[in-house]
């Protein structure tokens, strides 16, 4: 078909931060497509340079409102790390204890606010609400206990207090964790499997767009990876993080604020998707049981179908919260103190599988255990290019659609990587050097 | 009666919610008042808002007034006052959460948002000479709405 289109979607909605979606097809031939970061970034060198070990994590927390707690755990990983620290088995198990809550939260907001109103044609959540009031109401519900479990363990949802270098300042109550115990099952259990069968019935709603990828995320032998790992390549299988410099190679674009990734081929694919993709195996039951509700299938290359890989994984994160709280029940809680005491000063990553994908905070500290040097690849940034690349493929698949449809198509493709725009600009550059 | 604060204390001038929260403790005052900071989640508003409710919300809001003024309104009005504020859940604004919380059901019967217009929003700076000294000025509306018995 010899047409010619342009589209230009000025600040797509219902991402957070500012990108624009361009598209421009002369006589038939795509001249371009792709997503336009256009947020200014903000340096972040003079911020972290010179910080103690103590405001690292503190300071990368509160970069951005909704992916604070991700920053939180994986730069507090990168100084202790760098420091020596060793944390205690309790101290592992409420960090993954967060992560599911910050994952349950961050997936629910984006499936049921940003993803849902596509699938039912609509512009926002609002026609939503008088349509299903209940259906939104599970949603805030849903949000509300995954933000609980943030304020219980961590002192406080958004920006947490006290997990620190070495520990925590303070160790929920067995009452407290009783109680988070109680709610996910008789609360969340029951609203999972509602999502499940609410979303099923959207499934023929989800575009059946595919396209070979690279699936990139954290991988290890006993669990589903959220905390730790290997970094897992669909292409190319683990290596330790200590090479993910190698599995990122950040470059700048001119249409991007934000720097560009690629590993083995021209881009990857990180996130519940790729997650799902190379560690399906170890999801719990519930979590599998409801990947099979929705028609997720194992090497599923649509990236539409990443919104269901985060419902599938609130299924896996409530079930995996409660054995959680479980455990450290079983256990006995033991008020301990962080463990604050540097046993020498050099370089540390932290990797963490959060929301958007897997996160790496790299620093260098000085004999006085001050930042030398930072290095933050954000997951948002390593989706960039493979969102390009879908578009590229994508528009001459759909250019038989209307303008206002392929339109539709592109947002719901971007909304689908559920970006953090802000994140990944904030933390353009921060690699300095002395 | 709910006193909330919202904005990014990490952020300048949008920390000035959070501000007046800490002042309201370290004074005391209005001790039958529950103080809530949502921070940048618009939408946990959605989870402390109830019907026969009265709330106080504190916001840093550009709203093309001179750096520190301070000016109150109802809900109804935020569109219309509010040219940005600094929310970032996934782009929820003020606005986009009383929307929500109407068609909810779960309105308060009385909402007095107070805007306080910012002179900067940058990452890791306290606030500014002229927002630190609007505090008292929006404590003091606030007494003006609490009865007396709170």
């Amino acid at each position: 078909m010899s047409r010619n289109l342009e589209i230009n979607v000025k600040h797509l909605t219902r991402v957070e931060g500012h990108g624009n979606i361009v598209v421009n097809l002369k006589d038939g031939v795509l001249e371009k497509a792709r997503l336009e970061i256009v947020e200014a970034p903000r340096y972040f060198e003079a911020l972290l340079k010179g910080r103690s070990f103590h405001e690292a994590a503190i300071i990368t927390s509160r970069i951005c409102g909704i992916c604070s707690l991700g920053h939180q755990i994986t730069s507090l990983k990168a100084t202790e790390q760098a420091l020596g620290l060793t944390v205690s088995p309790q101290t592992v198990l409420l960090r993954k204890l967060l992560i599911h809550g910050a994952t349950i939260q961050s997936n629910v907001l984006h499936a049921y606010f940003l993803a849902a109103p596509d699938l039912l044609g609509e512009g926002s959540v609002f026609p939503l609400v008088a349509k299903s009031p209940e259906v939104v109401l599970r949603a805030l519900r849903m949000k509300r206990l995954a933000n609980d479990i943030g304020d219980v363990v961590s002192g406080r949802a958004v920006h947490p207090i006290t997990p620190v270098p070495g520990g925590f300042t303070r160790i929920p109550t067995a009452a407290e964790l009783q109680e988070l115990r109680r709610r996910l099952e008789q609360d969340m259990l029951p609203d999972v499997k509602a999502t499940v069968e609410t979303l099923a019935a959207l499934r023929q709603a989800f575009p059946p767009f595919e396209r070979e990828t690279e699936f990139i995320s954290l991988c290890n032998d006993h669990e589903y990876a959220m905390y730790d790992g290997d970094i897992c390549s669909s292409d190319t299988g683990r290596a330790p993080d200590s090479e993910y410099l190698k599995l990122t190679n950040e470059y700048i674009v001119e249409h991007s604020t934000s720097k560009h990734a690629r590993a083995n081929r021209e881009s990857f694919m990180v996130g519940a998707l790729a997650r799902w993709n190379n560690n399906h195996d170890r999801l719990a039951p519930l979590a599998r049981e409801a990947a099979v509700a929705l028609g997720l299938k194992p090497d599923c290359c649509n990236p539409y179908l990443n919104t269901i890989a985060q419902v599938v994984e609130v299924a896996h994160c409530t079930l995996g919260a409660m054995a959680i709280i479980d455990q450290l029940l079983g256990d006995g809680l033991v008020d301990e103190k962080p463990n604050q005491e540097p046993t020498c000063f050099g370089t540390g990553i932290g990797t963490t599988e959060v929301p958007r994908g897997i996160l790496y905070h790299e620093y260098t500290y000085d004999r006085q255990g001050r930042i030398a040097k930072a290095n933050c690849v954000i997951p948002t940034g390593q989706n960039l290019a493979n969102i390009d690349a879908d578009m590229r493929k994508l528009v001459p698949e759909i250019v038989h659609k209307s303008k206002e449809e392929i339109t539709l198509d592109l947002e719901m493709l971007v909304r689908a990587y559920d970006p953090c725009i802000s994140c990944s600009v904030h933390l353009l550059d921060v690699e300095f050097s002395e | 009666m709910k006193i909330f604060a919202v904005g990014n204390a990490f952020y300048g001038d949008d920390g000035v919610g959070a501000a007046v929260l800490d002042r309201i403790r370290s004074e005391g005052r209005f001790p039958g008042a529950e103080l809530v900071d949502v921070q940048t989640d618009a939408l946990a508003l959605l989870d402390h808002l109830l019907p026969g409710d009265t709330a106080i919300v504190i916001d840093a809001a550009r709203m093309g007034l001179t750096p520190g003024e301070v000016v109150s309104f109802r809900p109804d009005e935020v569109k219309l006052r509010i040219q940005e504020d600094h929310l970032t859940a996934h782009g929820f604004s003020l606005a986009e959460t009383f929307a929500l919380a109407r068609k909810l059901g779960k309105m308060p019967r009385d909402i007095l948002i107070i805007g306080v217009e910012p002179e900067r929003i940058e990452i890791d700076k306290g606030l500014s000479a002229v927002v630190a000294a609007a505090v008292p000025r929006v404590i003091s509306l606030i007494a003006a709405e609490v009865p007396a018995d709170v």
